[in-house]
């Protein structure tokens, strides 16, 4: 049985803490795990509806406000020609923060239902998701760094919108979800058969 | 696998085993739904209502971009511009905040502020970058909201819910007026005027205006309206003075008002004031009776037209009693085809009629004039003076006017039967005559005049231009030779000759003593006295000549008779101041006192026949004399007149005159002399 914390390797039925850091020791899986995984998940989730609906950023230039959504966003860039960054923000806004709700749902559930699969696909994919999970932030940053940037009074003032909020509490519940997870949930219900 | 087993019953049992192992981490996602769900319903109430303006166009308007405001503050932004159902006019849809929605009842107005450059100055010129936006204005007072809002095509001047009084004013055709021109009191703006309009059959032209708190409270039966035009000149002792107001209105004009006396008595609603041509015709005005209710009547003018207008006043006994307030041509079908007549619509008020009670109104009016025409009364159109084009419109009665009657039903107001036109003729043509004399050159005339008077002064005071005229040359050359003839100049010549022989012959008697001698002598002062005689019947036609020459200087042209005349007394002078005319009644008395000193001593001598004889002669001479006299007197005259028909400074006409008055002179001695020795022979003897 190794510390989560320090990898010290116990003795099967041994002491609650870990002898070298004190870390709480566990031999079985807590059942609490999956319900902090579902539980950050549903809030991230619920705060990206907003992040999508509500304006992201609120530009107002030369008396005239303009606010646009994520997706509008893009829309805009693509419009402008600028597509390479189109794709940025659409990859990091878009695509990763539901190809994430979609992979935390799947462990989740592949977990949960005990669904014999190859646990180093799906160790993979979890390493991924926790990898990947704070590269979505490219957007809030992006917003940041403009409304703090912009602030030319008449002519030209950014200011984040609600979703820019919203975005990034999502991507936190879903980042505080991916590191809730607790990885031995996969080699214990996983298949061992390719290792 | 002892311990996953043991774990999945928890995980998979029934509901109770769910709740106790709930984890207090599901707070989180509850919270944030929460959050979510209070964010949506806060943005869903926010949202505002959805109002609808209807403009005729909607230039500048656009969907997510263009905001409504009010007192500039943005209440809401347009949601869609769509056009109505039959493209009649542009909806445009809105959503407002919901605070403001109890105040946007029937008197909410909405128009487009855009861009506009107007005499009042420059507005909404932030519109030019941020676009245009739509201003709202309501008064203070929550009413019964409505969402659907016809749109102004113009900005309101006055915003509901302003502080201060509306009042209406009469504005004469030939002010132009706009909206948006400022009320001045003494030089403040204090209110706007709004869109003129049109009342009453197009009659009169009416101009609300807004008088703000508290200025409001000077408008009182005192106040009196008038256009400032924006400048006025001013001439006077003490110089050229000019004003002028503020510069917006120069351009666009500017209505002030002031009380123009005190205690003016409080107006109520709707009361119509009217907008004075200038100041002092306003503050004239207080002394004129308050014109409470203008009652409408028409005239229908079937004949003679001219000098028919807007403006005229009506009279009646020479008060006046109203004004015409428009003319127009109306069109009927007649037997004969259509006919169209002019119509004058006139205002009486009926406080300038003395017949009618105090505060009587237009029923009254019409019942007194009913009455009238049934009396006579007829409306005609008539001159204010026989040469100014002043015209004017008289109720009078007409004696004999063919029958007529009021008519109350007539369109557009009841008619008053109208009259022949009094004397138009005369006026015309004193009018014509004043036009053409008008339309005269003057300038160029005076000009003209001026020039020639100079080339005139310049040819009489050429000295070589005096001799030019031909003719009275010519003239002056017969004058010249009938004087300087030798007939004319022998005159005193054969006078001298003859004294100086009988001077002769005296002396000869006084030494000779003899009677014979004497006799002799005497018969050669009769043959001497014969010439004189002779000399004598020619003067007067000397005279003649003269005279014609007179007649006929004064039928030539000034210069031309000036100068021959000139010439003429030139030549006369010389004759009579010459030495040998001079010498003549020194001479002629001389020998008449020898003569009388040889008579007294040859007193008996038989000489009385030959002297009578001589007489006689003498007689006849001094017979032609007064009529000598009188021709020169004649001349005088004539040239008196032409002296005094061309003017009296010229100095050549004095020294003419003077010229003339010593012929004159010198002809009367002439006959006084005669008549004296016609009248007492003896004197030739007694030389008395």
């Amino acid at each position: 049985m190794g510390c989560p914390h320090c990898g010290r390797v116990h003795e099967a039925p041994g002491p609650d803490m870990c002898v070298r850091c004190g870390w709480r020791l566990a031999a079985n899986v807590p059942d609490t795990s999956l319900q902090w995984v579902w539980a950050w998940f549903f809030a991230g989730l619920i705060a990206y509806i907003p992040a999508n609906i509500y304006p992201m950023l609120r530009t107002q230039s030369l008396g005239r406000t303009s606010e646009s959504t994520i997706l509008e966003g893009v829309v805009e860039l693509l419009h402008y020609g600028s597509y390479s960054v189109a794709i940025i923000v659409f990859v990091a806004s878009i695509a990763i923060p539901i190809g994430k709700f979609f992979a935390i749902a799947y462990l989740a559930l592949s977990i949960q239902r005990k669904v014999r699969q190859g646990v180093h696909g799906r160790y993979r994919l979890y390493e991924v998701v926790e990898f990947i999970g704070r590269w979505s932030m490219i957007d809030v940053f992006v917003v940041a760094i403009l409304a703090a940037l912009v602030q030319l009074d008449f002519a030209a003032t950014i200011n984040p919108g609600i979703a820019a909020i919203s975005f990034a509490l999502s991507v936190a519940f879903t980042m505080l979800s991916a590191q809730s997870f607790n990885p031995k949930t996969i080699w214990a219900y996983g298949d061992h058969s390719k290792t | 696998m002892s311990e996953h087993s043991s774990s999945l019953p928890d995980i998979e049992g029934p509901g109770q085993s769910i709740w106790r192992n709930l984890s207090l981490v599901w707070l989180v996602p509850v919270f944030a739904l929460v959050v979510a769900l209070g964010i949506a319903w806060q943005a869903y109430s926010d949202r505002g209502t959805l109002i609808e303006i209807l403009f005729e166009n909607g230039a500048g308007v656009t969907a997510g971009e263009t905001t409504v405001r009010y007192r500039d503050v943005v209440i809401g932004e347009v949601e869609g511009v769509h056009f109505s159902d039959d493209l009649r006019s542009v909806v445009v849809s809105a959503r407002v905040e919901n605070a403001i929605l109890p105040f946007l009842d029937e008197d909410a107005r909405f128009w487009v502020v855009r861009p506009e450059i107007s005499a009042q100055g420059v507005s909404g010129l932030s519109t030019v970058v941020s676009g245009v936006y739509i201003e709202g204005a309501w008064d203070s007072v929550p009413g019964e909201a409505t969402n659907s809002f016809e749109g102004l095509e113009n900005p309101l001047f006055v915003r509901p819910g302003e502080e201060g009084r509306r009042i209406t004013l009469n504005v004469a055709p030939d002010m132009q007026l706009q909206g948006g021109t400022p009320l001045i009191f003494r030089g403040i703006e204090v209110g706007r005027l709004e869109e003129p309009r049109l009342v009453g059959d197009n009659m009169t032209i009416q101009v609300d205006a807004f008088i703000e708190a508290p200025h409001d409270a000077r408008i009182s039966s005192a106040t009196r309206f008038w256009d400032s035009s924006g400048f006025s000149i001013d001439f006077g002792a003490d110089g050229l003075s000019l004003d002028v107001e503020s510069l917006a209105s120069l351009v666009s004009g500017g209505i002030e008002f002031d009380e123009v006396y005190t205690n003016g008595a409080e107006v109520p609603d709707g009361f119509r004031f009217d907008i004075y041509s200038s100041e002092a015709l306003a503050r004239a005005s207080a002394f004129v009776t308050d014109v409470a209710g203008e009652v409408p009547v028409s005239v229908q003018f079937d004949t003679f037209t001219r000098g028919l207008r807007a403006g005229l006043t009506v009279e009646m006994d020479g008060e006046r009693v109203g004004e015409v307030a428009s003319v127009t041509v109306h069109s009927f079908e007649t037997d004969t085809g259509t006919e169209r007549r002019h119509v004058a619509s006139l205002l009486l008020d009926p406080a300038a009629f003395d017949a009618l009670p105090e505060g009587a109104g237009p029923e009254e009016l019409y019942e007194y004039l009913a009455d009238a025409v049934e009396n006579g009364l007829r409306a005609r159109l008539s001159a204010e003076g026989l040469i100014t084009s002043e015209f004017r419109i008289e109720l009078a009665e007409v004696p004999r006017a063919d029958p007529a009657a009021f008519e109350r039903d007539a369109v557009p107001f009841p008619r008053i039967p109208a009259v022949a036109t009094e004397r138009p003729t005369m006026n015309t043509t004193a009018e014509g005559v004043l036009e053409r004399v008008a339309a005269l050159p003057f300038e160029r005339l005076l000009t003209q005049a001026i020039d020639t008077m100079a080339s005139i002064e310049d040819l009489a005071a050429d000295e070589e231009l005096r001799q030019v005229p031909a003719e009275a040359a010519s003239l002056l050359a017969d004058a010249r030779d009938l004087i300087g003839g030798e007939d004319t100049q022998a005159i005193p010549g054969a006078a001298f000759a003859a004294v100086t022989d009988l001077r002769d012959i005296l002396a000869e008697l006084r030494e000779s003593g003899s009677i014979e001698a004497l006799t002799s002598v005497l018969a050669q002062a009769d043959t001497a006295m014969g010439p004189v005689s002779e000399a004598s019947e020619r003067l007067p036609d000397l005279m003649a000549n003269l005279s014609a020459l007179s007649e006929t200087a004064a039928a030539l042209e000034i210069e031309a008779l000036v100068t021959s005349a000139s010439t003429v007394l030139a030549t006369a002078d010389t004759f009579l101041s010459s030495e040998e005319l001079a010498a003549v009644p020194p001479a002629l008395s001389t020998a008449l006192v020898e003569l009388e000193t040889l008579l007294t001593a040859l007193s008996e001598a038989d000489v009385v026949g030959s002297l009578n004889s001589t007489l006689a002669s003498t007689e006849a001479a001094a017979d032609e004399l007064p009529a000598l006299v009188e021709q020169t007197e004649l001349v005088l005259a004539q040239i008196g007149t032409l002296s005094s028909a061309y003017g009296t400074r010229s100095v050549f006409l004095t020294e003419a005159m003077d010229v003339l008055r010593e012929i004159s002179t010198a002809a009367r001695s002439i006959a006084q002399l005669a008549r004296t020795i016609e009248r007492n022979p003896n004197a030739l003897l007694t030389g008395r």
